[in-house]
């Protein structure tokens, strides 16, 4: 897979800590991994970002639309070249965070067969949801998004099957957590 | 486009000669008139100055705030394609358990 790394500028070291609505610091992670996504993007940056979509192309519109109520987005994508780099206790910290109240845990699931782990958190404030977190593992690859505002989450898993991440038919090898 | 780049646009624009330009022109030459041109006088030419100080420094921060805002969509479209690609991942997998 193409080697990408994103390194954000803009937003500020601040904006890392205080924007996220729960912290991760994977520094240990990123010095192993063959790729590396980190995607950092703050209000005002997500709104300048949001100007520049092209609402004649399709995916873009859906993208400016879901923007809309959004106050940040912090994405965290590592790929290794081999299995066991990412262990439980990288996991466990981010999970520890995404306690009730603040936090509810929507769904989850986990393969046996593949390795394969997805956790969907909602943070919800006076019944509205504020925020989103996922998790998603594999045996080589670890992935932390915390969306911050309101997301249609059937409209976001729709654009899975775009921008050349193809739609998943998974194997029979799953199970409900 | 915010209005700065409009502006900016506008007044760089290309703007065609009267007509009649290139006739008057090159019957000048042709006559072999000669053009006196004045420079522009000390105090002039500071404000000439500043004006081109000022436009290099509006175009700078145009181009600057252009740049930052297309890597900005560029991570947006990045975020939005780990994060939805992981829930439809996971979405498939839900519904293929529950049938």
């Amino acid at each position: 897979m193409k080697v990408v790394r994103i390194l954000t500028l803009a937003g500020g070291f601040g904006a890392l800590l205080f924007g996220q609505q729960f912290k991760f610091d994977f520094d240990r992670l990123a010095a192993k991994a063959s790729d590396t996504v980190d995607v950092s993007l703050s209000g005002s940056l997500l709104q300048l970002g949001a100007r520049f979509l092209d609402g004649s192309d399709p995916d873009e519109a859906k993208v400016k639309k879901m923007i809309a109520g959004i106050e940040g987005i912090y994405v965290r994508h590592f790929e290794f070249k081999q299995d066991g780099v990412w262990t439980q206790p990288d996991l466990e910290s981010v999970r520890s965070q995404l306690k009730a109240p603040d936090w509810m845990r929507l769904v989850g699931w986990k393969s046996v067969e593949d390795g394969e782990s997805a956790e969907v958190f909602l943070r919800l404030e006076n019944a509205k949801m504020t925020g989103v977190a996922i998790l998603a593992t594999e045996p080589r690859e670890f992935t932390v998004v915390n969306i911050v505002g309101p997301i249609d989450l059937d409209a976001l898993a729709q654009l899975g099957g775009h921008f050349g991440v193809p739609k998943l038919k998974p194997d029979k090898g799953g199970k409900k957590k | 486009m915010d209005w700065l780049e409009q502006e900016l646009r506008s007044a760089l624009a290309r703007k065609e000669p009267p007509p009649g330009f290139a006739d008057e022109v090159a019957g000048e030459l042709a006559g072999g008139a000669r053009t006196v041109v004045a420079w522009p006088s000390r105090v002039t030419g500071r404000w000439l100055a500043a004006a081109a100080a000022i436009i290099l420094i509006i175009g700078g921060g145009v181009g600057y705030r252009r740049h930052r805002g297309i890597e900005a969509k560029r991570q947006v479209m990045q975020a939005f394609a780990i994060a939805g690609g992981k829930l439809n991942h996971l979405q498939e997998h839900l519904k293929e358990v529950s049938q």
